[in-house]
């Protein structure tokens, strides 16, 4: 009996399994989104390298937290941006996104920023303060490390200069 | 064992349980049946089957899911939709223990696709949970002999028939 039994179960999961598989075959081959039976080129497997990023927050290029001297000021551009020009104060760390900083570089940065008992760092780079941009980009990384209050300025290099003119 | 085995509690005890597992397989297949191309993504992923078999995984798999959950939930068949979980859950656990092995640093794709999913990496724990359900699978196809649903309306309709045809 029990073995009966177990036979009707395993027939039962053989016909049910088949059943959904021709609806599921059936499904796709009548819908909109369906794909092919068979795929004919390799899938571009996207793993994803760990990279410990983390939350960068924008902040407005005349913001007063800009000037306070509890804030970090970060130059993220090259070095020949930051020598034409920088924000009084900001420290330069290059950012290459094709050239990325060493890991021991990032830790040992933000360790000294977390310890330097300043209330936030601020970041401005190349660009909008958008993906992509320098100062973005190493805030993200910064941010990864675990410092926490990183803020980005949310307006390119011009913008910024202009607001910090008295 | 056998007086276990054949207690009339363990309908009451396996509702529940195969509620919970239905919901876990439905909720499982819906971004699967539809998004079947970014499944088959995920199921390329794992770098487990040929490339000839990977859509028909991604087509059939979810639907498999979907036709289980059902059973489980109206109690139809339900120690055979048990062991298709069992089945389900040998071979995802076959999948995250290559993968794992192999330090593939992806999210399962179980419940959501990978792209949707970064933050929901596979790891012990995951297969922690498929063994849990694993066991609740098998815990049903062994204990459920009376199950609550169709299967008993199905067997007291077999019943009265007989009983009438014997009068």
């Amino acid at each position: 009996m029990a073995k009966k039994e177990a036979l009707i179960i395993l027939r039962d999961t053989v016909v049910f399994t088949v059943a959904f598989s021709v609806v599921g075959i059936v499904f796709n081959a009548v819908r909109e989104k369906g794909i092919p039976l068979i795929a004919t080129e390799a899938y571009e497997i996207y793993v994803p390298c760990p990279e410990p990023l983390g939350e960068v927050w924008p902040m407005a290029p005349d913001a007063a937290e800009v000037r306070d001297s509890r804030t970090i000021l970060i130059d993220a551009r090259s070095a020949e941006e930051y020598r034409d020009w920088h924000a009084p104060g900001a420290i330069h760390v290059l950012y290459d996104y094709l050239d990325p900083l060493p890991d021991e570089v990032l830790d040992r940065l933000s360790g000294e920023f977390a310890r330097s008992g300043k209330a936030r760092v601020v970041v401005y780079g190349d660009g909008e303060g958008k993906m992509g941009d320098t100062g973005y980009e190493l805030g993200r990384e910064l941010s990864g490390r675990g410092l926490r209050n990183v803020y980005v300025i949310e307006a390119d290099v011009e913008t910024f200069k202009r607001s910090l003119q008295p | 064992m056998k007086k276990l085995m054949l207690w009339s509690g363990h309908a009451w005890v396996a509702l529940p349980v195969r509620f919970y597992l239905a919901y876990v397989f439905i909720s499982a297949c819906w971004h699967k049946i539809l998004e079947p191309g970014l499944f088959a993504v995920d199921v390329a992923t794992y770098q487990i089957l040929p490339l000839s078999l990977i859509n028909l995984a991604a087509i059939t798999l979810p639907w498999v899911e979907l036709g289980v959950g059902i059973m489980l939930i109206v109690g139809f068949r339900s120690r055979a939709a048990a062991l298709m979980v069992a089945g389900m859950m040998v071979i995802f656990m076959t999948a995250l223990g290559i993968a794992l092995y192999n330090e593939l640093d992806m999210s399962c794709g179980c419940f959501a696709s990978s792209a949707a999913a970064a933050e929901d990496p596979i790891s012990m724990m995951t297969m922690w949970r498929d063994a849990g359900w694993l066991a609740l699978a098998l815990y049903v196809v062994f204990f459920d002999r009376r199950s609550l649903g169709v299967d008993a309306w199905m067997q007291r309709v077999k019943e009265g028939k007989e009983k009438k045809n014997a009068s």
